[in-house]
């Protein structure tokens, strides 16, 4: 017996088709063809596999010749897209080489963070302040102005004492000066001010405020 | 009993030529391309009737070829591998059919004169359309490309036994949809069988 052992005609059997396409190996080989030459039956169907593998076997396509272009092309692409993917990893590389550049990253993440972080820490309760805002103003009557951006401190000044008002607070981030009345003025006298400064062309922006009524 | 398309033999050059592709040495792939197209043509044109969409196809398999070279691991043959991709690839051909269409019928270019006539070489193809896309594979690579059963069970990626199994089915449902055939070819008749 031969070192294969066909244990069955079963086993046999389902070898064939690689008896017929001769890729048995040596020891499988012998032992499906000793056991054939004693089995009609598994004669029958090799004869049977013969034909199939010859009618599977006669139609065959022209084959083309090799024509590489298409392939090239995607590969060109594909390179092409490596080598730039490649070329970005090798900048970054490069400039994080530099102590001073990855401590320059570094310092500039760490702002950003911060940003980030003061961003939604304003988010989280809104606060906000119109030029009618007056929590943090002691009691009193008092004008929110805005005067033209081109005029001298000393100009503003002189446009303060000559109404009787005084700086109470301001200028804000958008100019706004909050201006107390003198403490004698009573209603007509805040009223012609008032007029007076709307009249004004250097006068932007005039308000009138009340605390405390 | 020779093998047509199936020169199978993984030589030491084909794994060499693949390390090559791998560090991406465009000759090498160029002489593995065309080592494998014919051979990948004429078993992808069992499978779909368009010989441009085969070329397409083979390309598809020769560029996987060239981008997954580094995952061939060395457990089977070259052949066996990209025999593997492309089986996938004829898989989902079959199993296409709007866009693949009946192959190789009318359209065979050329066809031995030795073996049998015209209506035979239909006639089989006829039989072979008729069985599922896994069986057909097992007969297509075992009489078409000449692979043993170890070999077929690489490149369809599972068990000897399904191999066998899917063979032994194949048979037994060609033996129904080729009675012809079977009775013209053998000398004393499938009936017996």
């Amino acid at each position: 017996m031969t070192r294969y052992d066909v244990r069955s005609h079963e086993e046999s059997i389902e070898l064939l088709p690689w008896l017929v396409n001769n890729t048995l190996r040596g020891d499988e080989r012998e032992a499906v063809e000793a056991h054939a030459k004693s089995c009609i039956v598994c004669r029958r169907e090799l004869a049977e596999l013969e034909a199939l593998r010859e009618s599977v076997q006669a139609a065959s396509a022209t084959v083309p010749a090799p024509d590489m272009r298409h392939i090239n092309a995607r590969i060109d692409t594909q390179l092409d897209r490596e080598s730039r993917g490649r070329y970005l990893l090798e900048g970054l590389r490069d400039f994080f080489s530099s102590p001073w550049r990855a401590a320059f990253a570094a310092q500039s993440l760490a702002l950003v963070a911060v940003a980030a972080m003061l961003m939604q820490s304003g988010t989280g309760e809104p606060q906000f302040r119109t030029l009618t805002t007056t929590e943090s103003l002691p009691e009193g009557h008092y004008l929110r102005v805005v005067f033209d951006p081109s005029l001298e401190q000393a100009t503003i000044d002189g446009l303060l004492a000559d109404a009787g008002l005084a700086v109470a607070a301001g200028p804000s981030e958008r100019g706004v000066l909050t201006l107390r009345f003198a403490e004698a003025a009573d209603d007509a006298d805040r009223s012609a001010v008032a007029a007076t400064l709307r009249s004004d062309p250097r006068v932007l922006f005039l308000q009138p405020v009340a605390t405390g009524d | 009993m020779s093998n047509e398309a199936g020169n199978r033999t993984t030589t030491t050059s084909e794994r060499e030529l693949l390390a090559a592709v791998v560090r991406r040495d465009r000759n090498a792939f160029a002489e593995l391309y065309r080592t494998y197209q014919p051979r990948l043509y004429g078993y992808l044109r069992r499978f779909a009737a368009n010989p441009v969409v085969v070329e397409e196809i083979v390309d598809d398999v020769m560029f996987v070829v060239w981008t997954d070279a580094r995952k061939f691991r060395g457990k089977s043959a070259v052949s066996s591998w990209i025999f593997g991709i492309a089986y996938r690839k004829a898989l989902t051909a079959l199993r296409r059919e709007g866009r693949y269409e009946a192959p190789l019928r009318r359209d065979v270019e050329t066809a031995d004169p030795r073996s049998g006539s015209q209506a035979d070489i239909e006639l089989i193809h006829a039989g072979l359309a008729g069985l599922s896309p896994d069986h057909r594979q097992v007969i297509e690579l075992t009489y078409f490309c000449g692979f043993s059963y170890e070999e077929i069970a690489a490149i369809a990626d599972c068990p000897v036994n399904t191999v066998k199994t899917r063979m032994f089915h194949a048979r037994r449902r060609l033996k129904v949809l080729l009675p012809r055939l079977a009775g013209e070819k053998t000398e004393q008749g499938r009936d017996q069988v």
